[in-house]
């Protein structure tokens, strides 16, 4: 007991930066070498009605067939399929890049999917080759851990290695670590000093931060990393869904449960409604026409297990809201999951058979009209939850971008406004009110249309001047 | 100076108001100044409803002489921004105080130019008088933040000058040579030179009249959201100078009831005409509508395409979307009833529930995660149909402390928070 103590000590004298002695620092290049070949920087454009603003994510290799999984935040959750282009794969180092097809993302674990040309795939190392013999084996705490990160285009993404060690795993819900410093780029791999894989960095959590000026006497400011992070999702929660490959690009089929609006609760209600042990969560609203109408869930009933199983108490709060979901989304439409609700002082137990989600915004059919200076959308589903009205009711067209100082903008127009009528004329569909659109913006004699617009609950005449 | 004018300043008082703020999740006093002037031999002050409130706990006029003397409230009409109080006449009675009363004029006849002085207390500089000349006899401007929270300005136009109105000149007449109130200084545009604007005579008359008969002016409301009509004659194929143009309808209001809605045009109220092709002729029309009796049925004439028809609408009685507020201090919670307008325009179910307007750091509802705007809709799984309901629950948990349940709403997002001693 003594020895150790010492030793421990010893260790700690030398610093946290210094390597552990079991690894010769001649394995190291040699690990680097291997595992920088299953790292790649992607970049994408996105094409909008009058610009193309391109972006850059890092990702990692996950199989033979050169398919690459990115992180959620990779790409805008609120892009259409459509406006997503000109993917390109560049390897570390790499000046020139090579061809992708973006294959979709997957609700469960929310990565988006990319697949390099065939003439690079040869280059790519999967990261399943580095997978852990003992695939539910954790780091330990204060263990060594090691990862890549990648410059930015203009130097060529030029890799670099980035160490740290564990400071704590939690649940959020999935099993994540947590280093002492910044280990991975997000989406990239964080190894173990054998070069085994340990984990795929997730988006950095912010950090806070006083911030002094010669006016302000300290300021509190959350600054977040967006190319390294401490963050990541440990290799046991990513290996088994590494065959989660979208079929279509739009993410389809998607589980669909529709109870809106969970709301965790804190230890203080859980005691209240005497839960001991367990977390619950709040159905704000259950959804119109939804699987979970269908089960017989009303509006505040409290989710307190799914199949049988209780709600985990998870730290923070809010994770069990991730939770849920996740158990959704594991899921595929048409299967069946049982959810015990708290309704009143009664225990209910209900059948659901989940749906598929109704067409999503980033799904919606867009049209631009460019001398009018309008791109409308279908109204989609979330549109009426939005606007809380009733959805098989609802339809036409609702405003996705207004082009600054043109006719629309003049008029009054903004985002999100809902068409209801063109010229007097309701408008019961997309296509009508595209038809419609389409008409006026051909037609250069007029002089100017009217629309009558729904916002917030209000409605509003708006005079389109066209010359 | 004329004899009318050196009458006028005998009439003009400071006023001095000590207010509770319900703000901060407990019960804080506030202090401010205004202006007044007194309008009857028999003690009527009037002045602002943004300087004496329904939260005014103790009002002060100090009269020509310098001498203060207590005043009470009488009436009370955030709409027009006017309020009325009554100087303490035994108090002037004892003290052997006199004073003299202003006379209104005729703001329906002001002309740009004009010369015209204000006269009030800007930053507490008691009895200063400004001159300048009407800038606009009827200034038309939308008030969309209202006075602190309560709607303003609809149902009438603005007088605007460019006689210098600062910060305490609120509530203080606007006069021509002879001494006439032809305005009650209101407000100013921050950062603007010698943008002042006042509520005209003809406003101010009728309202002080129904203040001290009734205390207070009941409107009447449909819900119709007008718009100039402006260019829009040709596209609804209207001869000009006819018509109001209904930009909205208020959901769940009499005149969606009645099936209105936005794209309308009224083309008459009750077999009279309407004109609202600019926006100075909407605040007039709107004045109409809500000087019709409560609970009476309008006859709208209104043109839809090419159909004219009319459409009867019951009109109810017009609210402020502002709720009675009230502070729970044990719980560190200030709050603010649901009003009918209040759930019109956040699309709830009904008016149950209190919104919440403060929070004060480490009491009970803070510590629970309870936010400034959650709408608490339930206390201890009872629904909250009237303040009592929750003043009858904070008087138990003052008397005897326990872990209390509530139900809040925060963007139709339910959540559950225990208040815990």
């Amino acid at each position: 007991m003594i020895r150790f103590s010492v030793l421990l000590r010893a260790a700690c004298h030398l610093g946290w930066f210094a390597l552990p002695l079991v690894l010769n620092a001649a394995d190291l290049p040699t690990l680097w070498a291997e595992r920088v070949k299953s790292v790649v920087a992607v970049e994408y454009v996105t094409e909008t009605e009058v610009d193309r603003r391109p972006s850059t994510a890092t990702g990692t290799v996950i199989d033979a067939n050169g398919t690459i999984i990115l992180p959620t935040g990779a790409i805008d959750p609120r892009t259409a399929m459509g406006q997503l282009k000109d993917f390109k794969i560049y390897l570390p180092g790499d000046a020139v890049g090579s061809k992708g097809e973006y294959l979709g993302q997957d609700a469960y674990t929310g990565w988006h999917f990319v697949r390099a040309d065939a003439a690079v795939r040869g280059k790519l190392t999967p990261i399943t080759a580095f997978a852990p013999k003992d695939a539910g084996r954790e780091p330990a705490l204060a263990e060594w851990v090691w990862g890549i990160g990648l410059r930015a285009k203009d130097e060529d993404f030029v890799p670099y290695i980035m160490q740290s060690h564990m400071a704590l795993i939690q649940s959020l819900p999935q099993r994540t670590g947590i280093a002492q410093q910044d280990v991975a780029a997000p989406g990239l791999p964080v190894f173990n000093q054998d070069g085994t894989f340990v984990g795929l960095a997730l988006a950095s959590f912010g950090q806070s931060f006083l911030q002094f000026s010669r006016n302000n006497r300290g300021n509190p400011v959350l600054l977040v990393n967006v190319e390294e992070s401490s963050a990541f999702t440990l290799a046991p929660e990513i290996l088994p869904n590494l065959g989660r490959i979208p079929k279509h690009v739009s993410g389809r089929p998607l589980a669909w449960l529709g109870a809106y609006g969970l709301e965790p609760m804190d230890r203080e209600v859980a005691k209240f409604l005497n839960l001991s042990a367990q977390s619950g969560a709040v159905v704000s609203e259950v959804l119109e026409g939804s699987p979970a109408e269908k089960a017989g869930l009303r509006n505040r009933d409290i989710v307190l297990s799914l199949d049988g199983k209780p709600l985990p108490q998870l730290k923070p709060d809010r994770v069990i809201v991730g939770y849920i979901e996740r158990e959704i989304e594991r899921r595929a439409p048409g299967d069946a999951v049982t959810l015990t609700v708290l309704r009143g002082t009664e225990r209910v137990e209900l059948k659901a058979v989940l749906g598929e989600e109704p067409k999503l915004i980033r799904e919606a059919e867009r049209k631009y009209f460019e001398r009018i200076g309008v791109a409308s959308r279908e109204f989609v589903y979330g549109d009426a939850i939005e606007r809380r009205v009733k959805a098989i009711e609802s339809a036409g067209a609702i405003v996705h971008y207004v082009k600054p100082s043109s006719p629309a903008a003049i008029a009054g127009l903004r985002l999100e406004d809902w068409i209801k009528e063109i010229d007097g004329t309701e408008v019961k569909t997309f296509a009508a009110a595209v038809a419609r659109l389409a008409e006026i913006e051909k037609d250069t004699v007029r002089p100017e249309f009217v629309m009558l617009v729904s916002r917030g609950g209000e409605t509003a005449v708006l005079r389109v001047k066209l010359k | 100076m004329s004899k009318g004018f050196n009458r006028l300043m005998d009439a003009v008082v400071r006023i001095d108001v000590r207010e509770i703020a319900f703000e901060a999740g407990a019960r804080r006093y506030t202090a401010s100044i205004g202006s007044g002037v007194i309008m009857s031999a028999d003690g009527i002050v009037l002045t602002n409803a943004h300087v004496a409130s329904r939260r005014a706990i103790e009002l002060n006029v100090t009269l020509a002489n310098l001498e203060r003397v207590s005043a009470k409230l009488v009436g009370w009409d955030h709409w027009t921004d006017l309020a009325v109080l009554r100087i303490d006449m035994d108090e002037v009675a004892r003290r052997g105080f006199k004073f003299s009363h202003a006379e209104f004029g005729d703001s329906t006849k002001l002309f740009a130019g004009q010369q015209v002085y204000a006269v009030g207390t800007p930053h507490g500089l008691t009895r200063t008088v400004t001159r300048g000349i009407v800038s606009n006899p009827n200034r038309y401007f939308e008030d969309t933040r209202g006075i602190g929270g309560y709607e303003t300005g609809t149902f009438n136009t603005w007088l605007q000058t460019d006689a210098a109105i600062n910060p305490g000149n609120s509530g203080g007449p606007l006069v021509t040579d002879d001494g006439k109130v032809i305005g009650i200084s209101s407000r100013g545009y921050l950062g603007a030179n010698n943008l002042g604007f006042a509520i005209p005579s003809a406003t101010a008359r009728a309202v002080l009249e129904r203040l001290v008969r009734d205390g207070g002016v009941e409107r009447s409301y449909v819900g119709i959201v007008p718009g100039a009509l402006q260019d829009l004659e040709n596209f609804y194929a209207l001869e000009s100078n006819r018509g109001l143009l209904i930009n909205s309808v208020d959901p769940g209001s009499p005149a969606a009831k009645a099936g209105l809605r936005g794209g309308d045009i009224v083309l008459a109220i009750d077999g009279a005409k309407v004109d609202g092709r600019f926006p100075e002729q909407l605040p007039p029309i709107q004045n109409l509508i809500a000087g019709k009796p409560v609970g009476v049925r309008l006859s709208l004439t209104v043109k839809r395409a090419a159909e004219t028809r009319d459409y009867a609408v019951m009109t109810e009685k017009l609210e402020s979307r502002v709720g009675e507020e009230w502070a729970f201090e044990k719980w560190g919670l200030s709050v603010r009833k649901v009003s009918r307008a209040f759930a019109r325009e956040n699309q709830l179910d009904d008016t149950s529930g209190v919104v919440v307007i403060g929070v004060q750091p480490g009491f009970p509802g803070d510590v629970a995660g309870v936010t400034r705007g959650d709408v608490i809709l339930k206390i201890n799984q009872q629904s909250i149909a009237s303040l009592e309901v929750l003043k009858t629950a904070h008087a138990a948990y003052e008397a005897k402390p326990s872990p209390t349940l509530l139900e809040t709403m925060r963007n139709r997002r339910v959540s559950l928070y225990i208040l815990k001693p």
